[in-house]
C-alpha cells in the first residue's frame, strides 16, 4: 500500500504551512505539495479605507518584513497623490531607502543566523532540539553574538526612522514623516553605543568568507540539493544593476535569456497572471506570454543576483563576481545558493547604509511634496524575499475600491513546490520508513527561500504550517506536527 | 540615543489585540502612568534572541506576561536561566532569554517573572473582568515592591 507524509508545521519559516507527500506502492514519491492554509483577507478588508491609511494598515500583514509592505504601499500611495518616485525630495527618497536597506539587512541577518545557520552548522540530521538559534548560540558564541548585533543594527535603523522596530511610521503620502538628526546619524557611525556601520560591513565580509568556505567543503550536497531549472526575476536600475527600492522588472529564463526586459513597475499587470489550485490559498504568478508552465520565476536574493548585470557597491560587486566565478556564468538554479546570495545582499545593504549615513541629504528638511490626485497607484519594491507588488485604486473621495498584492513568497510558490518535490523524491523515495532527518530536508529546501507565509496569504489572526504521508489510496498513514 | 537598558527594565510581553494576552501591556501602561518606577518600560509581542543582549546591560529585569494556567491572580518569582529546547526562534520564554544572556554575554541580571492570570484570548476582545481584577492586584503588589526598594 502507498503512503502519504504530512509535515506540519514547516519550521523556521515565517508563518504556517504544510507539506504532503504521496508515496506509491513501492514507496516512491508520486506527488509532493507545499500547502499554505492561512486565510487570505487583507486585500478585501482594507477596501473602503482612505488611501492615505494604507502604508500604516498593510504593514500589519507581517511582523518580520512590515517595512517592505509599508514602503511598497507608500510608493503606491505617492502615485495616488500624483507623485512618481523621482518626484520625491532627495531627503524623502534617501530616508526611505535607508529604512528599506536597514529592513533587508536585519531580515537577512535574522534568516541566516537564526533560521538557516543551524542547518549548516549542525547538519540535516541533527536532533530537532538542536536545530535552532539558541543551540547555535551555545555552540558558536562568536557567530551568534555577531548575528544578534547585526540584526539589532538593522532594527535600530528602523527604530530611529520609524519610531519603533515593528509597525512604526516613516513614510507619508509624498514623502516621509521625519529625517535624521545629526545625533541619530552619529549613533550608527561612531561605534560608541552600537557597533558601527563599518563594523557591519566587516562582519558581513566575515560571514561571506564563512559561506564560501562552507560551499567549498560541502559542494557535494549543496550543488545538487533541490536543484532544478527555473526563470528568475528582480528589479534592476536603468543600467542593469541590482536595485532593491525602485527599478524596472527584469526576468530571465534558466539559460539567461531575457523574458521580461526592464519593464517599468507600473506596467506589471500587462505581463503577469496568477494561477490558483484547490489545495492551497497561495496563488501561482507567472509571465502571461510564457504561460503557467514556463512563465513562473524564482524571486529573492538568488534570482536578483542572477538577473542583475552588476552591483553598485564595490565590496558586494566583488562578492558577486566571486559567486559567478564559483557557480558559472549561467544563471544559478541551485536552491542552496540562496544563502550565499542573501549574504552578498547583506553586505550590499551595509555598504548602502554607510553611504547614506555620510550623505547630508538624510538630515534635510524637505520632507513632503504634493501632486495632482490620481485614481490608481502601483508600488513595487524588492522585499527581503523578492519582488513585492502593491496596487490600489481609490474613488474620488479617496476611499479604496480595489487592492491587489503579489508578495515575494507568492512568486516563489511554484519554486518551493518544485523544491519540495525534488527533495521528497531524493530523500524519501524508496525508503520503507520516514525519519525526522528526511522531513527536515524538505524543510531545509523550503527554508532556503525564506518564505513569509503570513505575508503570502495576507493572513489575519493566528496561522496554522504542517508534513503528511498518504498511501496510494489517499489514506493518511503518518503525520508530523511540531507545534 | 540608544534603546539601551538602564539599570532596571520592565519588559511587558503580549498583544493587546488578543483579549487577556494584553495583560502584560496593560500592566506596563499602569506602571508608566503611576510614575514611580525608575527604570525603562518596554513592550514586546514576543521575546526574541536579541533581548538577551538588551538585558545583559541591566541590573534588574522584570518580565510581565499573561498567565493561562495559573491558579492564583498573579505569580511573582525569580527567573533563573534555563535552555529552551525548541524548533522555533520566534518566541522565547523569559528563562531562555536569561540563559542566553548568561551564556552569550556573561551577564546575570536579577530577573523576575510577574505572571498575571487571564482567561480569554480572542482577537479583538478587551481584558476580561477577571483579568482586570487580577491586574489590579498585580499592580498593587508591584507598587509595594517598588516602595520596598525605595
Amino acid at each position: 500500500m502507498g503512503k502519504k507524509i504530512i509535515i506540519d508545521p514547516v519550521t523556521r519559516v515565517e508563518g504556517h504551512g504544510r507539506v504532503t507527500v504521496h508515496l506509491d506502492d513501492h514507496n516512491e514519491v508520486s506527488e509532493a505539495r507545499f500547502h499554505i492554509v492561512e486565510f487570505r483577507g487583507f486585500e478585501r478588508f482594507i477596501q473602503g479605507h482612505p488611501y492615505w491609511e494604507v502604508p500604516a494598515l498593510v504593514q500589519r500583514l507581517c511582523g518580520i518584513c512590515p517595512v517592505s509592505h509599508h514602503l511598497a504601499a507608500a510608493k503606491a500611495v505617492d502615485r495616488l497623490e500624483g507623485l512618481d518616485p523621482e518626484d520625491l525630495s532627495p531627503t524623502a527618497d534617501k530616508i526611505r531607502r535607508m529604512l528599506h536597506y536597514g529592513q533587508i539587512f536585519q531580515s537577512h541577518a535574522l534568516h541566516f543566523f537564526y533560521l538557516a545557520a543551524p542547518d549548516l552548522l549542525f547538519g540535516l540530521d541533527a536532533p530537532v532540539e538542536q536545530r535552532n538559534v539558541a543551540a547555535l548560540a551555545i555552540a558558536n558564541k562568536e557567530l551568534a553574538r555577531k548575528g544578534i548585533l547585526m540584526r539589532k543594527f538593522g532594527q535600530e535603523i528602523i527604530r530611529v526612522i520609524a519610531g519603533k522596530r515593528i509597525h512604526g511610521i516613516a513614510a507619508v503620502p509624498g514623502g516621509v514623516y521625519k529625517s535624521m538628526t545629526a545625533e541619530e546619524r552619529d549613533y550608527f557611525l561612531d561605534g560608541q553605543e552600537l557597533p558601527s556601520v563599518d563594523q557591519m560591513i566587516e562582519w558581513s565580509l566575515e560571514v561571506l568568507a564563512f559561506i564560501k568556505n562552507y560551499h567549498e567543503k560541502n559542494a557535494g550536497w549543496l550543488d545538487v540539493f533541490a536543484a532544478y531549472t527555473s526563470g528568475h526575476m528582480g528589479l534592476v536600475n536603468a543600467d542593469g544593476a541590482l536595485e532593491l527600492y525602485h527599478g524596472r522588472l527584469r526576468a530571465i529564463d534558466a539559460q539567461g535569456n531575457i523574458t521580461l526586459k526592464d519593464v517599468p513597475d507600473e506596467y506589471y499587470r500587462r505581463y503577469f497572471s496568477e494561477g490558483v489550485e484547490r489545495w492551497t490559498y497561495l496563488k501561482f504568478p507567472y509571465l502571461t506570454h510564457l504561460g503557467r508552465d514556463k512563465g513562473w520565476n524564482r524571486v529573492g536574493p538568488l534570482a536578483r543576483i542572477n538577473v542583475c548585470d552588476y552591483i553598485t557597491t564595490p565590496l558586494a560587486e566583488k562578492e558577486r563576481q566571486d559567486f559567478k566565478a564559483y557557480s558559472g556564468v549561467m544563471p544559478n538554479n541551485r536552491t542552496m545558493f540562496y544563502h550565499w546570495a542573501r549574504l552578498i545582499e547583506l553586505l550590499h545593504c551595509a555598504e548602502i547604509m554607510r553611504d547614506l549615513l555620510h550623505d547630508p541629504d538624510i538630515l534635510g528638511s524637505d520632507l513632503v511634496r504634493t501632486g495632482q490626485r490620481r485614481s490608481e497607484g502601483i508600488g513595487v519594491v524588492e522585499a527581503p524575499r523578492g519582488t513585492l507588488i502593491h496596487h490600489y485604486e481609490a474613488n474620488e473621495r479617496g476611499k479604496l475600491t480595489r487592492c491587489n498584492l503579489i508578495v515575494s513568497t507568492t512568486h516563489n510558490n511554484e519554486a518551493m513546490n518544485r523544491a519540495v518535490r525534488e527533495v521528497a523524491r531524493q530523500s524519501m523515495g524508496g525508503h520503507p520508513s520516514i525519519t525526522d532527518a528526511m522531513l527536515n530536508q524538505v524543510e531545509v529546501a523550503i527554508r532556503a527561500y525564506d518564505p513569509c507565509l503570513s505575508c503570502a496569504t495576507h493572513a489575519v489572526g493566528q496561522m496554522p504550517l504542517q508534513v503528511s504521508l498518504f498511501d496510494a489510496n489517499g489514506i493518511l498513514i503518518d503525520e508530523r506536527l511540531r507545534s | 540615543m540608544n534603546a539601551s537598558a538602564p539599570d532596571r527594565l520592565l519588559i511587558a510581553v503580549g498583544n493587546s489585540a488578543r483579549g487577556d494576552d494584553g495583560l502584560g501591556w496593560a500592566f506596563a501602561d499602569a506602571i508608566a502612568e503611576g510614575g514611580r518606577f525608575d527604570g525603562e518600560i518596554l513592550y514586546r509581542y514576543q521575546l526574541q534572541v536579541e533581548d538577551a543582549e538588551l538585558i545583559s546591560r541591566a541590573g534588574q529585569v522584570v518580565f510581565v506576561d499573561a498567565w493561562q494556567n495559573g491558579d492564583t491572580p498573579f505569580q511573582w518569582a525569580p527567573c533563573e536561566g534555563k535552555p529552551q529546547p525548541t524548533y522555533t526562534s520566534h518566541r522565547l520564554e523569559p528563562p531562555a532569554v536569561v540563559h542566553l544572556c548568561n551564556e552569550l554575554f556573561d551577564a546575570a541580571p536579577n530577573a523576575y517573572c510577574l505572571l498575571i492570570k487571564g482567561e480569554q484570548w480572542q482577537l479583538g476582545d478587551g481584558l476580561s473582568a477577571h483579568a482586570l481584577q487580577n491586574l489590579a492586584q498585580a499592580i498593587d503588589f508591584f507598587n509595594l515592591q517598588i516602595a520596598d526598594r525605595a
